[in-house]
C-alpha cells in the first residue's frame, strides 16, 4: 500500500496543477476562481503532509504524558498552525474575489473573463 | 522603549478599525487619521533598536527547559515564536513610508469633501501589513502580511472608483491568488527540509551545514519564494498589471501603492538575501529580472500617452534599479540598492501626488488633450519638474547619489555592461520625463481643455514641498542613509 504521506503529497500536486491549469487557461470567472480555490487548498494539503508522523499523536500535551515522550511521538504542529491562518487568508480573497465577479458580472453581463477584459481599455 | 516595536504595527491596525467604525463622522475620522499618521513615522523614529520576541520567551531560555532528546539538537536553537527585529535600516523606511502615508491621506482631504472610512481603512492596514513584512523575521509571518498587503492594494483600487477599477483589481487578485500560494508553497518546501520557519534559523541550519545546501528541496523553494518576490515587486512577469495598478488608484493612493510594493519587495529581497545567497545562479537570476523590468517598464513608458500610465511604468522600471543592486550581489551595490529603494518611495510619491494634481484640476490623464497647465500653478510645475529631474538622477537630488552608486558598485563588480544600461535608462527616463512634461504643461493649451478645478488644494502643494525636500536633502546629505545601509548590506552578505 502507498504511503499515505507520499499520497496525499502527489494529491497535493495534481490540485495544483489542475488549479495552476483552470486559474490560467479557463475563461469563465468563476471556473477560474474554483482553479484558484484548488491551487490554495493544494499548497494547505502540502503543508499539512509536512507535519505528518507515521504512528504519531495529535500534538497535544495531556496529563501523563512525559516531555520525552511527546516530543518523539507528536506530530508536528507547526504546520497545522501554519495551514490555519492560510485557510483565514484563503477565505478572504476567494469572498474579495467572488465579490468582484457578482459586480463584473452585473457590469458587463458575463462572466468570461476575455470578455470583460476586452471591454477595459 | 521596545513595546514600541509591536505598536507600529498595533496602532495603524487600531487606527484602520476606528476609522471604520466612524466612517460617517468626517471630524473624527480625520482627527484621528492626521493624528495616527503622524504617530506612525514618529514612534519609528524614537523607537530603540531591539528585538521583539512574541510568546513571551526568547530562545535560550526555551532551551533550558525542553525535553531532554532534544537538547543540544538544532531545534534547541529554534525560535518558537514570531520574532520583530528593528534596526536602524527598519527605521529609515518605516519613517519614510509613514512619512508618505501622512501626506497621502492629507492630499486626500484636502481633495475630497467627504471622506471614505473603507479608504482609510485599507490604507492604514496596508501600512500595518508592510511595516510588519519589514519587521518580521519570520518567512511565514511574512507571507500572511504580504497577503494582507495585496488585498489591500486590491481594496484600495476599487474604493478609487476610477474607470475600470474593478477588472485591474481582479486581475491583480487572481494573479496575487496564484503568486501568494505559490510563494507559501515555496515557504513550504524550506520548512519541510529545516522544521522551522523562522529566518535566523533558517540561515543557522544552511550555514551549519544540519541540512545540504543544496538539497533540491531547497533550490524548489528557492525558486517558489523568487516567483512570489517578482509579484510582490511588480518585476516581470507581473511588471504591466503592476504599473495598471498604480493607473488606476486615485494619486495619493498609487503614492501609498508604490511605497507599499517597495517596501515589499525589500523584506523578501533581505530574507531571499540571507537564505539564498549561496544558491548557484541567484544573483543572475536576479539580474536578468532586473534588467527585464527595466528595458521593458521604460520603453512602455516612452510609448504611453497616459500619464498616470507613464509615471506608473517608470515607477516599476525604477524598481529594476533596486533589484539589479541585489543581483550584483556586492556589499556596495547592495547599499545602493537599499537608497535607491529608499529614494524611490518619496520620489515616486512626490510624482504620483504632483502629476496627480493635473488630474484633479482636469479630469484627464490623457497628454494628446492637455497643455499649458504652467500657467495654472508654476510652483506645482517646477516641483514636478525637479521631482522627475530626481527620478532620471540629476544631480543634486537623491536619484542622483544612488544611481551613481549602483553604476559604481556595477563597474566595481565587473559588470561594465550594467552599468551602460542603468545611464542609458537614467537618460530614456530624462527624456521620456521631460517630453510628457513638456506636452502637459508647456505646450499650448488645447481649445477643449475644460478645468473641473481652478486650484490646486494647499495641503497637495505642501505634500509635494516637503517630498521634494527630502529629495533634495538626501541627494546632498546622502550619509544619513549610507551610512545605515552600507554596513548593514555587509552584515548580509
Amino acid at each position: 500500500m502507498m504511503d499515505i504521506q507520499l499520497a496525499s503529497l502527489f494529491a497535493s500536486g495534481a490540485f495544483i496543477i489542475i488549479g495552476l491549469f483552470a486559474a490560467i487557461f479557463i475563461d469563465n470567472l468563476i471556473k477560474k476562481i474554483i482553479g484558484i480555490a484548488f491551487i490554495e487548498e493544494g499548497v494547505n494539503l502540502f503543508l499539512i503532509c509536512l507535519g505528518f508522523k507515521a504512528g504519531g499523536v495529535v500534538p497535544i500535551f495531556l496529563p501523563g504524558m512525559t516531555a520525552d515522550w511527546f516530543a518523539a511521538n507528536a506530530a508536528y504542529p507547526l504546520p497545522q498552525a501554519l495551514v490555519l491562518t492560510s485557510i483565514v487568508i484563503g477565505a478572504s480573497t476567494l469572498a474579495v474575489m467572488l465579490a468582484l465577479a457578482m459586480v463584473l458580472y452585473r457590469k458587463h453581463g458575463t462572466l468570461s473573463v476575455s470578455e470583460m477584459m476586452g471591454d477595459e481599455k | 522603549m521596545n513595546y514600541l516595536i509591536p505598536l507600529m504595527v498595533v496602532i495603524p491596525i487600531l487606527a484602520a478599525l476606528i476609522v471604520n467604525i466612524f466612517g460617517g463622522k468626517d471630524k473624527t475620522v480625520k482627527a484621528i487619521s492626521i493624528v495616527v499618521a503622524i504617530a506612525i513615522p514618529v514612534i519609528a523614529i524614537i523607537a530603540a533598536v531591539g528585538i521583539q520576541y512574541f510568546g513571551g520567551h526568547d530562545p535560550a531560555l526555551l532551551a533550558s527547559s525542553l525535553p531532554s532528546n532534544l537538547m543540544g539538537t538544532l531545534v534547541a536553537s529554534y525560535n518558537t515564536g514570531i520574532v520583530y527585529v528593528f534596526e536602524n535600516i527598519e527605521r529609515i523606511f518605516i519613517f519614510l513610508m509613514g512619512i508618505v502615508a501622512f501626506l497621502a491621506v492629507l492630499t486626500y482631504f484636502a481633495e475630497k469633501k467627504e471622506v471614505s472610512g473603507p479608504y482609510l481603512y485599507l490604507i492604514f492596514m496596508g501600512i500595518a501589513s508592510v511595516t510588519a513584512l519589514m519587521l518580521s523575521n519570520d518567512i511565514f509571518n511574512m507571507y500572511v502580511f504580504f497577503e494582507i498587503t495585496a488585498l489591500t492594494q486590491v481594496g484600495i483600487i476599487i474604493a478609487s472608483s476610477t474607470e475600470d477599477n474593478y477588472e485591474i483589481a481582479l486581475k491583480y487578485l487572481i494573479l496575487g491568488a496564484i503568486g501568494g500560494p505559490i510563494l507559501l508553497l515555496g515557504i513550504g518546501f524550506i520548512l519541510g527540509t529545516i522544521g522551522s520557519v523562522n529566518i535566523n534559523d533558517i540561515v543557522f541550519a544552511i550555514s551549519n551545514n544540519y541540512v545540504n545546501p543544496y538539497a533540491p528541496s531547497l533550490v524548489i523553494g528557492f525558486a517558489l519564494i523568487l516567483f512570489g518576490w517578482l509579484y510582490s515587486a511588480g518585476l516581470p512577469p507581473f511588471h504591466t498589471i503592476k504599473s495598471a495598478v498604480y493607473s488606476k488608484a486615485r494619486p495619493n493612493g498609487s503614492a501609498i501603492l508604490q511605497g507599499f510594493s517597495v517596501l515589499c519587495m525589500l523584506a523578501f529581497g533581505i530574507a531571499m538575501y540571507k537564505i539564498f545567497a549561496y544558491v548557484p545562479y541567484f544573483n543572475t537570476a536576479i539580474i536578468v529580472f532586473a534588467i527585464l523590468a527595466m528595458a521593458l517598464s521604460i520603453a512602455m513608458s516612452a510609448m504611453e500617452v497616459d500619464f498616470r500610465r507613464m509615471i506608473a511604468f517608470l515607477a516599476v522600471g525604477e524598481l529594476g534599479f533596486i533589484a539589479l543592486g541585489f543581483g550584483i550581489g556586492t556589499q556596495y551595490s547592495i547599499a545602493a540598492a537599499l537608497f535607491q529603494a529608499a529614494n524611490e518611495i518619496v520620489i515616486t510619491a512626490l510624482l504620483f501626488i504632483g502629476f496627480g494634481t493635473v488630474y484633479y484640476l482636469t479630469k484627464t490623464s490623457d497628454t494628446r488633450k492637455l497643455g499649458g497647465l504652467i500657467a495654472v500653478d508654476s510652483k506645482m510645475a517646477i516641483m514636478v519638474l525637479l521631482g522627475g529631474f530626481a527620478l532620471a538622477g540629476v544631480p543634486p537630488f537623491n536619484g542622483f547619489q544612488s544611481k551613481l552608486m549602483l553604476v559604481q558598485a556595477a563597474l566595481d563588480a565587473g559588470y561594465t555592461e550594467l552599468a551602460i544600461l542603468a545611464i542609458i535608462v537614467s537618460v530614456v527616463i530624462f527624456f521620456t520625463f521631460v517630453k510628457a512634461f513638456h506636452t502637459v504643461y508647456l505646450q499650448p493649451k488645447p481649445k477643449d481643455l475644460k478645468f473641473a478645478h481652478e486650484k490646486i488644494p494647499k495641503a497637495t502643494v505642501f505634500s509635494v514641498a516637503v517630498l521634494l525636500i527630502i529629495c533634495l536633502a538626501l541627494g546632498i546629505f546622502p550619509n544619513i542613509v549610507t551610512d545605515v545601509f552600507i554596513p548593514f548590506a555587509g552584515g548580509l552578505i
